[in-house]
């Protein structure tokens, strides 16, 4: 019982009380016995501590050894799915609009080759003259549209007011108006007259990238710009819808007058159109439409064209002119962390790394310390089946003394 | 005072032919375990040893170098690809089979028995990919598989448009080859045999000789 009362005061075999200061409960002649066996169970404590320690470490180092061992002769490294895989980061990536990622169309030509019928709907604008420059490509569409058919001929003769004009009006606004709606609305009132610009889709890949848009048309000079730097879209049933007001973004974005800036039309970045109100360029005094049953000379597309082409060429200085675009797209990349230790990856299956048939290095020097140069990076499944690669753009050193970190990304 | 370069190498990856068609073809198939490295368009002889401004210049050459662009052919990326091996090694892990050109006669078969030398186990758990670059020649079976089965890499040989569709690519530890019957020339194949551990590689050139057939004159004589 002494020696259970030393250790209910002491706190066990393992307190770390100064030897003999457990022993309250215990007769005296009692003490030295249990001050011995308490520094024996000490000293035994620290020796299968100790030999604990030695097995626990030589476990580590085996394992270590073992690791080491099973990389080599091997070309595949495993990824770790915890801390080598990033996947599926969503990136969105802006870039120019037009010809060579630019993102300004400073010229605005059409193609010989429209027919009469294509014509009387819309024309196809380039950046090049398509007529003499082999890769010219079409940028974007301009039509003109009336709710009641005004501006252009009934191509049908029924009289039936079956005009191209009528067609796009209807066309656009069964493509962007709620089912109910047959109108557009600008600034709060109704429009029966519209340009539409329809951007190429291969141009603005997911959507027009809002903030970084501007239409220049002249005489008189007007920018503008649809109203994202201020406003929240609205979400109708074509996606965002922003309005276009009057500003530019040369040199950051500026709404003119933007206690009250003048609204000229609204864009729909996920469909690449914009709308623009045929009225509010009218009374801008830019051209007048035709009405009526006739195309007019020049057509309402022309009048539009010209414009555009002023717009461009009749900058003020300071500005770009012309249309300025970018489009939006949003990228889901998986990134890969390739690392390579230093014990890792340093001879090579290259022909030229060894001279003769035994695989023999090819300079001595290699022997204790290879030279080895990354140039590509393969990424394998479980089979061995290369699924995707990536090259490096200069060969990068890899030698015992040396570890690298190369990071793959992968866009889906 | 300067900076230390505390910069992370990044790199755009192209998914190859095989890449493409597994994602497209969904069920999970596209999953990337592992990777490996490569040296393909390295040449070491522009690894200078004699250059006379010392070592840190030996590899001038090679480091200078511009890369070219990663193209979608798995067939054509990462043939040779680089290895881990203990430090001290001076000879690279050979895949050998003896011998690099066969002959044989219609119905005939050789039995390959690919061996890693230089490295004791190389290649013992995932074998070999053998590639018969003409199916027209012969045929080719894995007779002993490896004990891990599921290995076969992707094919790296430029084997061409005509004769893709004819190649045959067999994984295992040992190989059958059995010869067609040649009836108006002498034909000739190729088996690559690619360590799918160690990435050594070797050929095997098969010639399968063209059928006698004896005319009626020949029998009465």
């Amino acid at each position: 019982m002494p020696i259970a009362g030393t250790y209910g005061y002491g706190g066990g075999p393992g307190g770390s009380g100064p030897a003999g200061s457990g022993g309250v409960g215990g007769a005296n002649n009692f003490t030295p016995s249990v001050s011995r066996i308490r520094r024996t169970n000490n000293v035994a404590t620290a020796q299968v501590q100790q030999l604990a320690t030695q097995l626990a470490d030589q476990i580590v180092r085996e394992r270590e050894i073992a690791t080491i061992q099973a990389r080599n002769g091997r070309v595949f490294t495993t990824f770790n799915p915890a801390d080598d895989v990033l996947p599926n980061r969503v990136e969105t990536v802006t870039r120019g609009l037009f010809s060579d990622g630019s993102g300004s169309m400073l010229s605005f030509f059409t193609s010989s080759t429209a027919t009469t019928a294509q014509l009387s709907y819309f024309y196809e604008l380039f950046d090049k003259d398509p007529d003499t420059v082999n890769n010219a490509a079409p940028m974007l569409s301009i039509a003109y549209g009336h709710f009641n058919g005004s501006g252009s001929t009934d191509t049908t003769g029924n009289l039936n007011n079956d005009t191209p004009s009528r067609a796009v009006y209807k066309q656009y606004a069964q493509t962007l108006l709620a089912p109910n709606d047959n109108k557009f609305t600008i600034n709060g009132t109704d429009t029966d007259s519209i340009y539409a610009l329809t951007f190429n889709r291969a141009r603005f890949r997911e959507k027009l990238d809002p903030g970084n848009f501007e239409i220049n048309l002249s005489a008189p000079y007007i920018s503008i710009i649809d109203d994202s730097s201020v406003s929240s879209a609205t979400e109708g049933e074509a996606g965002k819808v922003y309005n276009l007001i009057s500003g530019s973004i040369d040199g950051g974005t500026s709404i003119y007058n933007s206690a009250d800036p003048t609204y000229y039309g609204l864009l729909y970045p996920q469909h690449g159109i914009a709308i623009l109100n045929a009225d509010a360029i009218n009374s801008a005094g830019i051209f007048t439409p035709a009405t009526g049953t006739s195309e007019g000379t020049p057509d309402n597309r022309a009048l539009l064209h010209t414009a555009l082409k002023s717009g461009s060429t009749n900058a003020p200085a300071g500005k770009t002119g012309g249309i300025q675009a970018r489009s939006s797209e949003q990228v889901k990349s998986t990134y890969f962390f390739v690392r390579v230790k230093n014990a890792e990856y340093n001879y090579s299956n290259n022909p030229s790394f060894s001279s003769g048939s035994l695989g023999a290095l090819r300079y001595a020097t290699f022997v204790n310390d290879p030279q080895v140069y990354i140039t590509s990076v393969g990424l394998y499944n479980d089979r061995g089946e290369l699924l995707a690669v990536a090259k490096l753009s200069q060969p990068l050193l890899k030698a015992f003394t040396r570890e690298a970190l190369i990071k793959v990304k992968l866009d889906f | 005072m300067g900076y230390l370069n505390n910069s992370t190498i990044t790199v755009d990856a192209i998914l190859t032919k095989r890449g493409r068609e597994l994602l497209a073809r969904g069920r999970n198939e596209f999953n990337i375990t592992q990777f490996a490295l490569a040296d393909d368009e390295i040449d070491y002889d522009l690894y200078n040893t004699e250059h006379p401004l010392g070592t840190a210049y030996y590899g001038s050459a090679i480091e200078n170098m511009p890369v070219l662009e990663a193209l979608p052919d798995e067939t054509q990326m990462m043939k040779y690809k680089l290895v881990t091996l203990p430090k001290g090694t001076a000879n690279i892990p050979v895949v050998s089979i003896g011998q690099s050109a066969i002959s044989l006669e219609n119905g005939q078969s050789y039995v390959i028995r690919p061996e890693t030398v230089n490295f004791s186990g190389g290649n013992s758990r995932f074998g070999y990919t053998a590639i018969l670059s003409d199916s027209d020649v012969g045929t080719i079976s894995a007779t002993r598989s490896a004990p891990n089965r599921s290995a076969i890499a992707s094919a790296p040989q430029f084997i061409g448009d005509g004769e893709a569709a004819q190649s045959i690519t067999v994984a295992g530890v040992e190989f059958e080859f059995v010869a067609k019957p040649q009836l108006l020339a002498d034909a000739t194949a190729t088996i690559l045999l690619i360590g799918n551990e160690t990435g050594g590689r070797t050929t095997l050139t098969v010639t399968v000789k063209k059928v006698q057939v004896m005319t009626a004159a020949a029998i009465s004589k």
